[in-house]
């Protein structure tokens, strides 16, 4: 020990003063292998209107959660909301995933660090001047060979006042992060078809150029075989991709929707109609 | 970059898989036959049981999903009550040496013995051979077969895909509709379901 006693408070105080300890980010609660903390994009909300939190998860290497459509193993995280009367929060807002595990299973999720964000809303006549306490349970699955479940309690104090909510800087890299992980709006120029045949759906994109890597995500469990090959044909305008239909898969079904990934982590959210073609949402 | 790197590389593996894949089992098709050890030191055909309805269950008693079931007693409850009606119940462990699951023919012995587990038998299955035969890919994943050698059932036990006991109750347990529905000779109405749980530690996955 190289450190006489007396250096400790020291330390610690340099710690106190240096460290920028930004309060929406001091509730990180421990989940097997990571954290998880809630935060917010503002620095207070206003009634009538709406802002962003995040459940910011940092996980330890080799560590994995789940996207909502966990693959072949696997399952979501799952959130239920403690908040006042007069707040309400939104469907989860997933990233695009990753495609992880082995070749015959092939899981979907994200490693190291991912934040879920949330649309947080305040009714018109939610009373200013206070501060609301925003509470999330979590149970989440993380998995490297084995999995582990966690259970975790979540909390923010955000402030209710009755002027348009600033910005949070200490959170806003964060949330711009995030957002920009988050699969995209197709542009609108773009035409998807997809064809069902016995063993496969025939994804068609028409982009405007030659696309020679695209991956799909389906959003909806049990419609594609998770682990098999996404054959792609490139096009003067596009590509086509073969997707196995999933074993599990009996019945036909109206939309294929999920998230496609092409070069560069380009991600898009797409909703086609099977056996038609449309001009995408 | 990097992402996209790994990304690549399991692509390509993906496709070196693929041939076995074609392989697998489906349901509506015949079964594969298969021999397998079991824990009591017998051998066991898939192909002596003709004539019977036979349900494979992937074990691994590592497994969050696995112990939902049987720490509640609700797989022994499966077991007991469908070998009571002729019924061949397989539970199969095929977690590979040192992965989680992974158990001797004395250490499966003893489990059984204290979860009060009645399965026809355990089959070990370290190599994954069954396991990839009936392309396998969670504990637990449930299938079945009838007695005339078809698949008519593979997938979850239930519809509630957690780890939390407290879904048990309430819960539509797959293999009670489709054994239910088959034995009163009658079609399975719902056939194939997304098997939920944790991966099967087949030897060489790496997660």
């Amino acid at each position: 020990m190289r450190y006489s006693r007396a250096s400790l408070p020291f330390f610690s105080l340099l710690i106190l003063v240096f460290t920028p300890l930004p309060s929406a980010r001091a509730s990180a609660t421990s989940i097997p292998h990571g954290t998880v903390d809630l935060i917010a994009e503002s620095q207070w909300i206003a009634p009538g209107n709406q802002t962003y939190i995040g459940l910011n998860f940092q996980l330890e290497k080799g560590w994995h959660i789940y996207w909502v459509n966990p693959g072949d193993s696997g399952q979501p995280p799952r959130v239920e909301w403690h908040i006042p009367a007069g707040l309400s929060a939104g469907e989860l807002e997933w990233p695009a995933p990753r495609r992880l595990g082995t070749s015959t299973i092939v899981d979907f999720g994200y490693d190291n660090a991912v934040m879920l964000l949330v649309a947080l809303r305040a009714s018109s006549t939610f009373p200013a001047n206070q501060a609301a306490q925003i509470g999330a349970e979590l149970k989440v699955l993380v998995c490297r060979e084995i999995c582990i479940p966690g259970k975790a309690k979540v909390s923010l104090t955000l402030p209710i006042k009755s002027m348009p909510p600033e910005p949070d800087v200490r959170t806003s890299e964060l949330f711009t992060a995030a957002r920009e992980s988050l699969p995209r709006h197709v542009p609108a120029t773009w035409e998807f078809h997809v064809s069902s045949s016995k063993d496969s759906f025939l994804l068609t994109a028409k982009s405007g150029q030659r696309v020679t890597q695209a991956t799909f995500f389906p959003l909806e469990e049990s419609q594609v075989e998770n682990s098999a090959p996404q054959k792609i044909v490139p096009m003067a305008t596009g590509f086509q991709l073969t997707l196995r239909k999933s074993d599990q898969l009996l019945k036909p079904i109206k939309r294929l929707k999920g998230v496609l990934e092409l070069a560069g982590n380009q991600t898009y959210l797409i909703d086609v109609v099977v056996g038609d073609t449309q001009v995408a949402k | 970059m990097k992402r996209l790197i790994t990304f690549s590389a399991l692509f390509v593996l993906a496709g070196l898989a693929a041939p076995r894949l074609i392989l697998a089992a489906k349901v509506g098709q015949p079964a594969l036959d298969f021999t397998g050890t079991g824990s009591n030191n017998q051998t066991y055909h898939l192909s002596d049981f003709h004539g019977k309805f036979v349900v494979l269950e992937w074990h691994n008693n590592g497994c969050p999903y696995t112990q939902k079931h049987y720490t509640s007693g609700n797989m022994q409850k499966l077991q007991k009550q469908w070998t009571a009606q002729g019924v061949v119940w397989f539970t199969i462990i095929s977690s590979a040496p040192g992965k989680q699951g992974y158990i001797d023919a004395n250490g499966e012995n003893s489990y059984m013995a204290k979860m009060g587990a009645a399965p026809t038998a355990a089959l070990l299955d370290p190599t994954g051979a069954i396991g990839h035969l009936y392309d396998a890919k969670t504990t637990p994943q449930m299938i079945i077969i009838n007695p005339q050698g078809i698949i008519i059932y593979d997938g979850a036990i239930d519809n509630r895909p957690t780890d939390d006991v407290r879904d048990i109750a309430g819960a539509t347990n797959y293999v009670n509709l489709a054994l239910g529905q088959a034995l009163a000779g009658k079609p399975v109405e719902t056939a194939a379901t997304r098997p939920y749980g944790c991966s099967v530690k087949y030897k060489g996955s790496w997660f």
